[in-house]
């Protein structure tokens, strides 16, 4: 498929919000692109096996089917796809530089949507970066996406739904979980299993799955946490901690999968220096838009679960609000049939908000796990910055995440602090005794993932590049 | 609030080093910055202290502020990462090697020690250069800083000597009575001092007009690109003969990239904009010297906005008109030469015998 230079709509993030909102924009005879760094749609929700993979048939999962049937719609309504392609930066106006094997690639566009989901938020604890450590999101790529388990003998840890899907998955791809480690108490997961399913359809799929890990006999450990993790001879040792009565206990296994909860990924929009906003709730800090997604500049659209987090089922609804939006701003449609086609869309997403707060809720990171980090502990594990050397810098008179980031070098590793910015400004904030909002955020950098020079440079004739004036004497 | 003897506008390499010295002969003395101290081009600039890439007229200077970085534990701080390295500027073609001649020549007559060396010699000294290469203009006098952490180690030495930092402070007001200036920020705050010094970096234009005094100060946007950790990739500063390149790897393994390939900038709101073309050429080029540098990643480019003068020469000295007020900007390479144009500023107001009138400000007065 030959790809053209400029379209009516770019969509960056193939998931179910950029998806739907492609089909929706589409269907109206706008020029759409979706841009994607996976071999194909899907997101990680839908997240689709690697080609190269030999999958086993008899586990065909729910999710794989969900992703075929995007490949088949885009493909119907003439969606072009750049599927491998990493986006490296955006600049207004909109161009859209991307990276793949065959080298560096720039597209033009007039209204951006911004479709590129969450990251995975892990709140550092002693031994977090020992090996045998891993995301809870990074398991559930393996489980769906690879069908494969990351090792035979698994703790899950942390809070949010995530936890109960995981241990679902561990047990139906026959792994063994040594236990479960659950921030919420007991009572939160029934309000858990209603923030997962989302509609009464799933309902009884979400109750399946609790009685599934019921059933397995796997011991559950409400209101605790984990505290610490040493090497052990054939794998690691886990110390976990009641949070209420404060007793330890430690527990052998082979791997540890571990989360927090989600982060809004906002790389592009503080790239583009739209105005952001504070939602813990939500995730944290995230674009600023109305409730069409419309961002505070002309063209550019966040949707999804960038938005704020929903989970994947209010990300379809979100997405097609978005593409009227688009069809509106761009009077493809009039008023009328603007307020008639998201009317109902608006109320269903209301309905949603419900489930969403139950599911921020046990999102939302307790005070304990914050309170856990030992000074020594490695808070940005690209340079090694722990939170002695964050605390220290405040001391000395920085006051916001930018500034303790150049003293400190916190973020800027090839991360840019997705992966830490979260815990260092919840320590910050703690140290200065103000909000997290006060610290501000990290100013958005190219490149967006990092970038390999070979591809950047392509080939190239040096008598080309020296075309430049000298720099005066 | 109290009566300072001495205000200083902007928090930078210039403004921060001048505050520094005057400090220590016992000045009560207030930096005065419009957001966070040395965050601006002095917090984000390559760090690269090379003769190579110096004006030839400042070479003197330059090679008076390399002396200071050297031995910041003497004045500054033990805590800033300084590496003394060997620098290389490289000749490609023949018409480079023209170039380099000529150039190294006048920065030689300025004082700079540097010498042209063969191929042969300049692989010796860095076998990770391209070996493509015609000749080499090669200079002891040459390494680095970790830019990044001026900010922390200034605002350390300063507290330490009681200078107030005062930062969040937009300058929108200035205005004289009784001898006392008055400097008021676009909130209504008020700083009271004796002596006042503009170094406001590309704003300085902007500040100076609050004097009345109306001079050029172009903005350069410059970009930097910076790899992720790498094996060593090279052992010197690279430079190239028409001064559009500067390269180094730290100690940590990261290469930074630099040249002055300019990206978009708004003087008036400091936004930032990356131009991919020419991080592009900028990259090709980097390349182009050290060629195993194609095996790394780059994990961040950002952008600084660089100030310059209608004939690129800085002003430092007396503002004209003006009782006690002082002016230092725009020094190109002003990251070497900085601390030491600072200290000279410094003694002048200290009332010693010090020359500046090469930097009078006079001279570009519209």
């Amino acid at each position: 498929m030959s790809l053209k230079k400029e379209y009516d709509v770019i969509v960056i993030g193939a998931g179910p919000s950029g998806v739907s909102a492609a089909i929706k924009c589409s269907k109206k005879s706008l020029k759409v692109l979706i841009i994607d760094s996976n071999e194909n749609s899907g997101g990680q929700i839908y997240r689709a096996p690697p080609k190269s993979y030999v999958k086993k048939k008899e586990k065909s999962l729910k999710e794989n089917l969900i992703q075929i049937k995007f490949s088949e719609e885009l493909k119907k309504n003439n969606i072009d796809t750049a599927y491998n392609h990493t986006v490296w930066q955006v600049s207004p106006g909109y161009k859209i530089d991307a990276f793949s094997e065959e080298g560096t690639i720039q597209w033009k566009t007039k209204n951006l949507i911004v479709a590129t989901g969450t990251y995975e938020k892990i709140i550092p604890f002693e031994g977090w970066t020992t090996p045998g450590v891993i995301g809870l999101a990074a398991c559930t790529v393996m489980l769906k996406s690879h069908q494969t388990l990351p090792g035979e003998r698994i703790i899950l840890a942390g809070n949010g739904p995530l936890l109960i899907l995981v241990a679902y998955y561990v047990v139906k791809f026959g792994g063994k979980i040594e236990a479960i480690i659950d921030t919420s108490k007991k009572s939160h997961w029934l309000k858990s299993i209603f923030s997962l399913v989302l509609s009464p359809q799933n309902f009884i799929q979400g109750i399946t799955w609790m009685l599934k890990i019921i059933f397995s006999r796997i011991p559950i450990y409400s209101n605790s946490m984990v505290t610490k993790v040493t090497n052990e001879k054939n794998g690691i040792s886990v110390e976990i901690k009641n949070i209420e009565n404060k007793k330890l206990k430690k527990i052998s296994t082979e791997v540890l999968a571990v989360g927090h909860g989600l982060t809004p990924s906002t790389d592009i929009t503080r790239l583009l220096r739209v105005d952001h906003v504070y939602n813990e709730l939500k995730g944290g800090w995230i674009a600023k838009i109305d409730k069409y997604f419309r961002s505070s500049a002309k063209g550019l659209y966040i949707t999804g679960d960038g938005a704020g987090i929903s989970g994947a089922v209010a990300a379809h609804d979100k997405g097609k609000l978005t593409a009227y939006a688009i069809l509106f701003d761009e009077n493809i449609i009039d008023e009328k049939e603007f307020k008639q086609e998201t009317i109902q869309i608006l109320r269903k997403l209301n309905r949603y908000e419900i489930f969403a707060k139950g599911i921020a809720n046990l999102n939302s990171t307790p005070k304990e796990l914050i309170n856990n980090i030992d000074e020594n502990t490695i808070l940005c594990r690209c340079e090694d910055i722990t939170k002695k050397e964050i605390i220290h810098a405040i001391k000395k008179g920085a006051k916001n995440l930018n500034q303790i980031k150049s003293w400190t070098r916190f973020g800027m590793g090839p991360c840019q602090g997705r992966t830490c910015q979260y815990s260092v400004a919840r320590v910050a904030a703690d140290e200065l005794d103000c909000k997290i909002e006060e610290l501000g955020y990290l100013t958005g950098r190219s490149p967006i993932r990092p970038f390999p020079l070979d591809k950047a440079i392509g080939d190239f004739d040096y008598d080309e590049i020296t075309k430049v004036e000298a720099a005066p004497l | 609030m109290d009566n300072f003897d001495i205000a200083i506008i902007g928090g930078g390499i210039n403004g921060s080093s001048t505050a520094l010295n005057l400090a220590k002969n016992g000045l009560k003395v207030c930096v005065i910055d419009k957001g966070s101290i040395c965050r601006g081009a002095s917090g984000v600039n390559a760090g690269t202290l090379t003769m190579h890439m110096t004006r030839a007229k400042l070479i003197p200077y330059a090679k008076k502020g390399w002396e200071l970085w050297m031995n910041t534990e003497k004045w500054l701080s033990t805590e800033i990462d300084v590496k003394q390295k060997k620098g290389l500027c490289l000749a490609f073609t023949e018409e480079e090697e023209k170039l380099l001649n000529e150039r190294s020549k006048i920065r030689k007559e300025y004082g700079a020690d540097i010498k042209i060396v063969s191929k042969t010699e300049a692989l010796k000294i860095d076998p990770n250069i391209n070996s493509k290469i015609k000749c080499a203009a090669y200079c002891e006098m040459d390494g680095h800083v970790s830019a990044n952490q001026t900010g922390y180690v200034f605002s350390k030495a300063l507290r330490a000597n009681n200078v107030d930092i005062i930062e969040n402070f937009e300058v929108s007001e200035v205005s004289s009575r009784n001898n006392i200036y008055e400097i008021i920020s676009n909130k209504g705050e008020k700083i009271n001092a004796s002596k006042i010094v503009v170094a406001a970096g590309v704003h300085l234009g902007k500040i100076l007009k609050l004097l009345n005094i109306n001079i050029n100060i172009k903005c350069f946007p410059q970009q930097l690109i910076v790899t992720e950790r790498m094996p060593e990739l090279m052992r010197t500063v690279v430079t190239v003969a028409n001064g559009k390149l500067s390269l180094k790897q730290f100690e940590s393994g990261t290469v930074l990239i630099g040249g002055g390939w300019p990206g978009i900038g708004n003087i008036d709101n400091d936004y930032t904009e990356t131009k991919p073309e020419n991080l592009i050429g900028n990259m090709r080029l980097a390349c182009h010297a050290i060629p195993n540098l194609k095996n790394s990643r780059v994990s961040r480019v950002w952008l600084g906005l660089e100030a310059e003068t209608d004939d690129a020469m800085p002003v430092i000295g007396e503002l004209p008109n003006l009782k006690n007020a002082y002016v230092i900007g725009s020094i190109h390479s002003g990251y070497t030469s900085g601390p030491y144009l600072g200290l000279l500023l410094s003694e002048k107001i200290l009332g010693k015998e010090t020359d500046l009138s090469l930097f009078d400000i006079k001279r570009l007065i519209l």
